[in-house]
């Protein structure tokens, strides 16, 4: 047997139903090609999310994806399932009441790093704090790439964008240890080029019955990337193993870490716990009071 | 099959069997494996006993690179006068190797008249020989078998070594059986030989070493004898197959939009962007079916579709 | 258009609470809020009415989540409801929009108080009538219901889910903090067929299914998560497949069908209070809560021999104006009383046909209208002809 036969047998493992995976039976392929522009992350970061969730079995009908505004806002659409494209920060309040109402869904947010830690971050906080069964996606790339390339809450130091023309001073927001001090129920993060990994990451994310934040490290070769001289689309994928990401996202010590980089940015799973779920604990009161053991 | 290929019938009288006592060269046996086998074990047991019969003995080695799985060899000599710590390529009465492939490569050291050759069967293949990832390509491992060493060597043994040990309750012993094999070409007494193991392997493994250093000795004697001998297996390495199916990639052209990822991210580069800035499979042959183009591209324009064989051809 | 048809046993009611058991009387299974004077009863009664009949209330982390949440459950195929003051109607302005353009049905109440910004919190006012009418931004389609007592508010409320879910818009039931915090003994009306009124959903092949694709009544069917129709939503223009669209002629065929989709259903939307209009000289348009004030005027008018008439929207948006140019044919005063600067006066000003004189009565210092104020006006403008 050689190596490709031990790949696919690798990759057979991986169904649920003992189908392999092709992306196309999850895409609506009359939008195709999408609208994003060459090189960037988010299309990566789409094939490992729908890869998860051929993975966990989940039923498209019974998928619901709620996404912002932006370009990640843009990324649900092309995802042959229930979809809602909402307002600007907002998914995750959608998907509150979406999950709440249909605990039967599964409720699959895709945000980005303006929508979710900018004008959605009371959000994000407050998802985690109520730790509602929902699976939250941020794709970070730094930047606010649909209106042009705005500075947002991650863009690392002395970065170049049309707002910090003279080079980035904000410090920037660690979405990670954000959520996690929140209390999500499940937090970690991953870069595209390792799409296994990252596949794997959102896979457990769909399994924990429990907020989940993956945080995404996704490249914007377009904007980004040419503002600030960060090379060509391949280039940029395969400096996410080495130095690309600044040390501001530095995390302590007691988290994973791997040898491939070592320049600081850490990734893999950081939470996992297992705090009640809102909805659950919700539908029980709920059904307590219905059967008048409980007085409101 | 358990037994051995050949039947040499002729049993090595005593007087064959080197004495040092009564030779003027020294006597130059080579221990040849790969780290973590215990090479550096059995030359120092025969160094031992060689100095308990008041010889001259030098041992050189070799092993400080290897670490477990690399290269390792051992030289020692010995006599009534011993100058040179190493054996010249061409004088080496005995070879003993612990892996077939590192037997293989010093088989020029042993002399050609009378030189005896004594390897394990066991192979470790080294990722090295895994380099080419191409569709069914042959691992780079010798195909030589003991009827191929006994053409060009005056005699030569095959054991499987590491199975016998590994059948008698330690697999790791598979040194001392070489060692019982080893002591069959020499004169010293065979309670000097168990003495030393004794010694010198961990006290918990002193039976069994014991027990397939008899093994070994009894394997060379019955093989020289022509008898049935247990151990004496050779199955050939197995090269991969071909597989019937292979993948070929299929390109939607509308969808690329040129980002250059896949041709650049290819471990066989064997894409190209065309005139037109779309990806192309331009080596289709050297397309191992390895995924990274098709995960990593971002605009979903590359599947991994299983193709037969020969259709792809 | 105030039926008194219930027949239940009369009961003492708060006005918030009466939307509250109105909306769960209508079906409602899902309310998200945030506290705010003065309808935040609203939202502690449905915490306590929701979870005893297997709904769901939910206190969100502000206006906006409130009102997207609201959307989110309502998305998921249930009746949802949010309720607020000014203040926080101004936040909810955005995704409100989202669910006019979405089409997506939704009950939102705005409880007035005085303004502008924190303004009289504990204060009754009227100051949202053009917020209601305009406040998110782009065209879009309105529904605003203004009842003018406790029972009119349960009632409308059932009635603002059964035209949301109809009609697939968010509906705003509009009243003002004196009318939350009236307690009144009311008969509870039977709002039955409101509670059975459900949306148009989706059926048939999912191949040829288009969201966005009208029925006769200007509707579509709407698709519900996880019955295999698997649609894409989106806040942006679409076309009627359901995906963003550029192109002129399908950007003005859904706009076109969006706004029309009220009008084109107006005899079900419309309703209103009239009295003594038919041969009333002066007519007094009043909302909510001054309308009781007006009637009281207007009999005390008519006793006096003053032929005066009142006319209250009970529908604010779209504005009855057929009927309302009906009732004033012989009217040659039209006096609007509104607790704000004036701002229903000019939707009267432009709707009248014939050479009414209009003149506004406005108060806007946190006291309700009084019978007295609208006599007086009434009084002055007869002198003055």
């Amino acid at each position: 047997m050689n190596k490709q036969v031990a790949l696919k047998a690798d990759d057979a493992k991986k169904t649920a139903d003992g189908k392999e995976f092709n992306i196309r039976d999850y895409l609506r392929l009359d939008l195709f090609p999408h609208f994003m522009c060459p090189g960037c992350g988010h299309g990566i970061a789409l094939r490992a999310l729908l890869w998860a969730i051929h993975e966990q079995g989940i039923d498209k009908d019974k998928l619901a994806v709620v996404c912002g505004i932006g370009c990640s806002g843009r990324v649900g659409g092309y995802i042959d399932a229930n979809t809602f494209h909402t307002t600007h920060g907002r998914p995750l309040a959608y998907a509150t009441g979406l999950k709440m109402a249909r605990p039967d869904l599964h409720v699959v947010v895709i945000t980005g790093d303006g929508d979710c830690l900018a004008i959605g971050g009371n959000h994000l906080i407050h998802a985690a704090r109520r730790n509602l069964d929902i699976t939250c996606l941020m794709l970070n790339n730094e930047i606010y790439g649909m209106t042009g390339g705005q500075g947002s809450p991650t863009t690392p130091r002395d970065r170049f964008t049309t707002t910090t023309p003279a080079g980035n001073r904000e410090p920037v927001f660690d979405a990670c240890k954000l959520a996690e001090a929140a209390g999500a129920g499940y937090v970690g993060r991953e870069v595209t080029i390792h799409l296994p990994r990252l596949r794997d990451l959102i896979a457990g994310g769909l399994a924990h019955k429990g907020f989940s934040f993956i945080e995404v490290m996704s490249d914007c070769t377009e904007v980004n990337g040419r503002k600030n001289d960060l090379g060509s689309s391949p280039e940029m994928v395969l400096g996410q193993t080495r130095t690309m990401r600044p040390p501001d996202y530095e995390y302590d010590s007691n988290v994973v870490d791997h040898p491939f980089r070592p320049s600081g940015l850490h990734t893999g799973v950081f939470v996992q716990s297992d705090r009640p779920e809102y909805g659950a604990a919700y539908r029980d009161m709920s059904e307590k009071l219905q059967q008048g053991r409980t007085k409101p | 099959m358990a037994k051995a290929k050949k039947q040499n019938p002729v049993l090595v009288p005593e007087s064959k069997k080197l004495d040092p006592a009564n030779m003027t060269e020294p006597v130059n046996i080579l221990v040849v494996g790969v780290g973590g086998q215990g090479v550096i074990m059995v030359s120092k047991v025969l160094a031992q006993i060689c100095q308990n019969l008041g010889y001259q003995v030098k041992q050189s080695e070799v092993h400080g690179m290897a670490k477990r799985g690399g290269v390792v060899f051992s030289h020692v000599r010995f006599g009534q006068q011993v100058w040179s710590p190493t054996i010249p390529v061409g004088k080496a009465d005995v070879l003993i190797a612990l892996e077939w492939a590192e037997g293989l490569r010093w088989m020029n050291y042993l002399r050609p008249d009378s030189g005896v050759f004594i390897a394990d069967t066991k192979r470790i293949v080294p990722p090295f020989a895994c380099r080419s990832r191409a569709l069914g390509a042959e691992i780079g491992y010798s195909k030589d078998t003991p009827d191929d060493v006994k053409a060009k060597v005056c005699e030569a043994f095959a054991i499987d070594a590491t199975e016998m040990a590994a059948k008698a309750g330690n697999e790791r012993a598979a040194n001392t059986l070489l060692l019982g094999a080893l002591s069959t070409t020499l004169t010293f007494p065979t309670s000097e030989w168990k003495e030393v193991i004794a010694r010198m392997v961990p006290p918990k493994t002193v039976d069994v070493n014991l027990s397939v250093f008899d093994q070994g000795q009894k394997w060379i004697d019955g093989s020289r004898r022509g008898e049935p001998v247990e151990g004496g297996a050779f199955v050939p390495l197995v090269q991969p197959e071909v597989n019937p199916e292979r993948t070929m990639l299929e390109i939607t052209a509308e969808w690329c939009k040129g980002c250059d990822i896949c041709v650049k991210m290819c471990p066989e580069r064997c894409l190209v962007l065309n005139k037109d800035q779309v990806a192309e499979l331009a080596e289709p042959e050297k397309c191992t079916g390895c995924h990274i183009c098709e995960w990593l591209c971002p605009d979903f324009a590359i599947s991994l579709n299983p193709v037969s064989q020969e259709a792809a051809e | 258009m105030n039926s008194m048809t219930g027949q239940a046993n009369t009961v003492n009611l708060q006005g918030n609470k009466a939307c509250a058991l109105g909306a769960v009387a209508a079906g409602c299974r899902f309310f998200a809020g945030y506290p705010i004077t003065p309808s935040s009863e609203i939202a502690e009664n449905l915490a306590k009415e929701l979870p005893a009949v297997g709904g769901v209330f939910l206190q969100m982390e502000d206006e906006i989540a409130s009102m997207a949440a609201t959307l989110g459950a309502s998305m998921g195929g249930i009746k949802a409801m949010t309720a607020t003051s000014g203040p926080g109607f101004s936040l909810k302005q955005e995704n409100l929009g989202y669910g006019m353009g979405a089409e997506i049905p939704c009950v939102v109440v705005n409880v007035m108080r005085g303004g502008p910004s924190t303004g009289l919190p504990t204060r009754p006012a009227q100051g949202d009538i053009m917020q209601t009418r305009w406040g998110t931004h782009g065209d879009h389609p309105v529904i605003v219901l203004a009842p003018g007592s406790v029972e009119e508010i349960y009632q409308q409320t059932a009635r603002a889910f059964a035209l949301s879910e109809k009609l697939r818009t968010p509906v705003i039931v509009l009243f003002d903090e004196s009318l939350g915090h009236l307690v009144e003994t009311v008969a509870l009306p039977d709002v039955a067929d409101y509670e059975k009124t459900v949306r148009k959903w989706a059926t048939g092949k999912p191949e040829d299914y288009k969201p966005y694709h009208g029925d006769a009544d200007g509707v579509p069917p709407m698709a519900r998560p996880g019955d295999g129709f698997r649609v894409h939503t989106s806040g942006l223009t679409v076309a009627e497949n359901g995906f963003p669209t550029q192109k002129p002629h399908e950007v003005d065929a859904l706009m076109k069908r969006l706004l029309g989709k009220v009008a084109l259903n107006n005899d079900l939307i419309e309703s209103f209070e009239a009295v003594e209009c038919k041969d009333a000289e002066v007519v007094i348009v009043a909302l909510g809560v001054v309308g009781r004030a007006a009637r009281k005027a207007v009999k005390e008018l008519r006793e006096a021999g003053i032929k005066a008439g009142l006319f209250r929207p009970v529908t604010l948006w779209p504005f009855p104006t057929e009927s309302f140019r009906k009732q004033t044919a012989k009217a040659r005063h039209i006096i609007v009383a509104e607790m704000n600067a004036g701002q229903l006066i000019h939707e009267i000003a432009e709707v009248k046909t014939g050479k009414q004189k209009v003149t506004g009565l406005n108060r806007y210092d946190g006291v309700p209208i009084s019978p007295v104020d609208i006599k007086k006006t009434v009084k002055e403008v007869l002198g003055h002809e």
